[in-house]
This record gives C-alpha cells, structure tokens and sequence, in this order.
C-alpha cells in the first residue's frame, strides 16, 4: 500500500452512449480545486449527457473537493439531469456519510 | 516508557500547495508512532482541513506562514496548526454542527464542512481565535493499541 505517496491530481473523461465519465486520481485538495473546476464546468451544464465522476483511483478528498461536488449536485439537480459517483473508496466513503452529501447521491441512483 | 512529549515542528508558507507536505509529515509520525490506517487517514483529512483555513482566511492576499508542531506523547498525537493571519470568525460563525443530514440539497450552502470534519474526525479539537493575532487550532488524537509494545 502506497496511500501515503503524494500523487499528482489529474482528471481525464471518456464519453460513451451518452454517459460522460470523469476518472479521477491522486488527491482532490484546495490546491488543484480550481483545474478540477476547470474540467467540470463545460460538463455540469451539458443536459444531454449522464455525468459520472469515477474515484477508484482518488487517494483523497478534502471539504474543498466535498463543496465542488455539492454545487455539480446542485446545479445538475436544477436542470434535473443525473450526477452520480462511482468506485469510491472507503475512506472517502466515510467522509461522504459524514457530512450528509452521500444521501443525494444515493437519491439519484434509484430515479430512472 | 516516559512520559516526556518530543516536537516536531515545521513552517511552512501559508500556500495551498504545501498541504500535502504537511499530510506526508504526519503520515511519517503517526505510522511511527503506530496509529492504525484509518485512524491515519482521519487525521490527515482534519489537520489538512485546519491548514486550509490558514491559507484561506488568515493572510488575505499577503504571504504569510503557518507553523504546525506535532506533540508525540506516550498515548496520543496533538498537532497544533497555528497562523498568525486574521482570526477565522467566518468558520466558528458557519456553526459547530454543519452537516448535511437534514437538508435538502436547494437548502444546502457550500463551506462550513471543513470545521465539522475536524470535529468528527478527532478526540480532540481546540481553537484559539484572537482578532489581529491569529488562530491556533490544537487537533489531538489518542493512540489505542491493541497489545504493548516492545
């Protein structure tokens, strides 16, 4: 295990049969907040697509990155259009429930 | 086995790229020390969030420094995050208890977690806020271990 190696923040997305997903990897901090917000922006607002953030491979996530999530749960829940997350591990997991924001993902992955 | 509480002590820029210099430091002395792995992944996710608020709130647009001293004791890690920047009323004044358990996603207003992480995430946390003087944040963890040690 290598959890505590610091690895480079990256996010690359794939689009396919309508669902764009977002992988991620290394740690989500204040200090790359705003490429990841970078990289969302275009997608957040393109109704057309299903959009999933993938985070087999985020060794990290602060309340930055936790806020950036709330406000895509925010903005997609306006236009009424899915956002869900997938492969999170269990240490994000627990901060996810810890804070509430686990709730409005699981909300959306019974519609439809 | 003393009682004696060694520090380490690190200074760094009040820059949000060097909180994992921070995390990386306190993965060297909790793992030392014998903490277990989640109760290190804990720990990493409220001093980094105490350092956010440094970075964020203490020194507006200047450069300034963030001292953090880890307090190794016989049973438990005290890290101490200390700026001396404008004290961070905004994130007391957010609330202690800021979740979003019992609100529907229109109510909910992003920030404010971070104080509620450190919280929920250790056995101990003290702030210190003086308008002009800074803020000490005082994040402490206690070690259980499941046998002695040799």
């Amino acid at each position: 295990m290598n959890t505590h190696k610091s690895e480079k923040f990256q996010a690359t997305t794939k689009t396919e049969n309508g669902v764009c997903t977002v992988y991620l990897r290394g740690e989500l901090d204040l200090s790359v907040a705003a490429d990841f917000r970078l990289v969302m922006e275009p997608l957040v607002g393109d109704s057309e697509l299903d959009l999933v953030i993938n985070m087999k491979e985020l060794k990290y996530i602060d309340s930055t990155g936790i806020g950036i999530l709330l406000s895509i749960l925010k903005a997609r829940h306006g236009m009424d259009v899915k956002f869900t997350v997938e492969d999170v591990p269990p240490q994000i997991q627990k901060l996810f429930d810890m804070t509430g924001i686990a709730k409005f993902f699981a909300s959306q992955e019974n519609s439809h | 086995m003393s009682d004696d509480i060694q520090k380490v002590i690190i200074q760094l820029p009040a820059s949000a790229e060097y909180v994992d210099i921070v995390r990386l430091n306190l993965y060297g002395i909790a793992s030392k020390m014998g903490f277990s792995y989640e109760d290190i992944e804990d720990m990493k996710v409220a001093v980094s969030e105490a350092c956010n608020n440094s970075v964020l709130y203490a020194y507006e647009q200047e450069d300034g420094l963030v001292d953090v001293i880890f307090e190794v004791g016989a049973d438990a890690l005290s890290i101490t995050v200390k700026d001396e920047g404008e004290s961070f009323d905004k994130v007391k004044a957010s609330g202690e208890r800021m979740t979003l358990h019992d609100k529907e996603l229109s109510d909910v207003q992003v920030g404010g977690l971070g104080f509620y992480l450190m919280q929920a995430l250790m056995d101990e946390v003290n702030v210190i806020s003086e308008s002009g003087k800074g803020t000490v944040v005082t994040l402490t963890k206690k070690l259980h271990l499941s046998e002695e040690r040799v």
